[in-house]
């Protein structure tokens, strides 16, 4: 049980990680990404083939965050000059289109085979409490993530970008270079990502493309908007309490015998819908609404 | 290796088939202003609803196909008033999210209640006849002939019948067409009825031309979308052009690229579009 709650924890950790880093685009910029998994995917295979190829992790991770940002940065200086209904689609499909990547190109990504036997960072030193010590680590992680997200979101940069998502018109009349700002959001959002995906990969050891679904990226979404978006506390929150329906609706297994597998999984998948359409009609805010005026 | 006309007949049959998802998509989001992602997913609800008429109580593959037709439509009818009535004053964006959570509730009750496993109708097995070298399948045939029929349908409906004229110009400008008196919400409710219908009966088409699976609605939106940016948004005969587009260059391209990158394609086509004129080809409007 102890096992299994770690298990959850780390997850729940690295979930946070992508969620934040969604919160930097949409919360705190108004940027939209449905694709936030593709920026999740470029961490975790960037970090895993790196490791597997033998290079040392202190130059695997910096490398894959760097390459998640650049991927960011890149689609964001295509996609940002779009009206935001488009940019729903085209963040969308990079993200499905990225999956096909690792489905297709073998000779890169070894296809649906996936990656296995990423090496665990410390794995020799830590050999008796493992798994504590790596939710330490992605916990740790999260922390640093969100007191750097805290003071970005309270400097001139972060009062930029929410000038920009309350009406980019007023930002640019102000001399704020508003699409270079958004480049940025987008790709800092997209390195978090990535960040998020590196400790998924050296957490499991193993990935495979279909662990990178477009339904992954509503998840996201799902936590952001149910914690309250633009606020990095809901952030946390909204992860948790996703990770938490998430894995409830597996013990449902125990009290409804009946469902096979197929069923229970849609089950949750229905739950997870249903949630969603709720709270955008209900509670768009989130269960902690950004305050107002909370410089 | 078959010839290439062979590969772009049977883009046209495909484009045929998205055709009907792509009005639907394309006139639904100029008139709501927001995609609704949950369009293609209603292929899938189609092709289901027909598959158990078809086993179920043994419809002929007609009957079932005009039940899907009529169940689809109320079934984004009642989407409609469940999910997005309560909030037609929203960001658009708002609502694209919330139509993608709907397509997600749909897809995973059909999961729930038939599974994963690819499934096929009952319909007796017709060979394809060879028409000058090209394989012609007549399913095929009567797929196209009736896709057709239905966008003319439409077509006419949009342009000479009253309530057509009253739909384009709420999609034209919801408050000036509401002060002279158009009943927006009924005005909605038919086109969303409509809309819902013949992506439903889409669903029927496309689970005899391939199979039908869980997937197999959801799994187009990248497709209808690149059909109704190429068509210009809420234009009828160019979603249907956009989806001939579409089709035969999805189908074509697997000479090029291996078939699991169909999807890419539509994605490229969007793409291209879009960097071109990054307001989608309907022009300038907001």
């Amino acid at each position: 049980m102890i096992a299994y709650l770690i298990a959850i924890a780390t997850l729940v950790g690295v979930r946070a990680l992508l969620t934040l880093g969604l919160n930097v685009q949409w919360g705190l910029t108004g940027l939209v990404n449905l694709g936030a998994v593709a920026f999740f995917a470029v961490g975790a295979y960037t970090s895993a083939l790196l490791a597997v190829g033998g290079a040392p992790l202190v130059v695997a991770w910096p490398v894959a965050v760097g390459l998640a940002t650049v991927a960011g940065a890149g689609l964001a200086m295509v996609a940002l000059r779009l009206k935001e209904d488009y940019l729903a689609i085209v963040t969308l499909g990079f993200g499905e289109v990225l999956r096909l990547f690792l489905l297709n190109e073998a000779w890169l990504t070894r296809g649906a085979n996936g990656v296995t036997a990423i090496p665990r960072p410390f794995h020799a030193q830590f050999t008796g409490h493992y798994d504590l010590f790596y939710l330490a680590l992605v916990f740790v992680m999260v922390a640093l993530v969100y007191v750097a997200l805290e003071r970005l979101r309270r400097s001139p940069f972060g009062r930029v970008l929410r000038a920009i998502r309350e009406d980019e018109t007023v930002a640019a009349v102000a001399g704020k270079p508003v699409f270079r700002f958004k480049v940025q959001a987008f790709a800092l959002g997209a390195g978090i990502g990535g960040l998020a995906g590196i400790l998924f990969a050296h957490y499991l050891a193993y990935v495979e493309p279909n662990m990178f679904l477009p339904q992954d990226s509503l998840f996201v979404w799902l936590a952001l908007i149910l914690g309250g978006s633009g606020n990095n506390r809901g952030a946390l929150l909204g992860s948790v309490v996703l990770l938490g329906l998430l894995e409830g609706s597996r013990f449902a297994k125990d009290v409804i015998p009946f469902l096979t597998g197929v069923q229970l999984a849609a089950a949750q998948q229905i739950l997870v819908g249903v949630v969603l359409v709720v709270l955008m009609i209900q509670r768009p805010d989130g269960l902690l609404p950004e305050t107002p005026g909370s410089d | 290796m078959p010839p290439i006309a062979q590969y772009v007949f049977n883009g046209v049959v495909t484009g045929g088939i998205l055709a009907l998802p792509a009005v639907a998509f394309s006139l639904l989001w100029r008139l709501l202003r927001f995609p609704n992602f949950a369009v293609s997913t209603y292929l899938t609800v189609g092709a289901y609803v027909a598959l158990m008429l078809n086993h179920g109580v043994r419809a002929s593959i007609e009957v079932a196909w005009i039940g899907a037709l009529v169940v689809t439509g109320a079934v984004a009818l009642l989407v409609d008033r469940v999910a997005f009535r309560p909030m037609r004053d929203r960001r658009p964006f708002s609502l694209a999210i919330a139509s993608i959570g709907v397509a997600f509730v749909l897809e995973n009750v059909v999961r729930f209640v038939w599974g994963n496993d690819f499934r096929s109708y009952d319909v007796s097995v017709t060979r394809a006849t060879s028409v000058a070298g090209l394989l012609v399948g007549r399913e095929q045939l009567l797929i196209l002939g009736v896709a057709v029929v239905l966008m003319a349908l439409a077509q006419t409906f949009l342009l000479r019948t009253r309530l057509g004229i009253a739909m384009r110009a709420t999609a034209d400008n919801p408050l000036l067409a509401a002060v002279k008196g158009v009943p927006t919400e009924r005005v909605i409710a038919i086109a969303t009825l409509g809309g819902g219908g013949l992506a439903g009966g889409a669903g029927v088409f496309l689970g005899l031309d391939a199979s039908i699976d869980p997937v197999m609605g959801g799994g187009l939106i990248i497709s209808v979308f690149a059909a109704a940016i190429l068509g210009g948004i809420g234009s009828a005969p160019g979603a249907l052009g956009g989806a001939l587009i579409v089709g035969i260059m999805e189908e074509v391209g697997m000479l090029v690229v291996p078939p699991t990158y169909k999807t890419a394609i539509g994605f490229a086509i969007i793409l291209a579009v879009l960097l071109m004129r990054p307001t989608g080809l309907a022009g300038a409007r907001s």
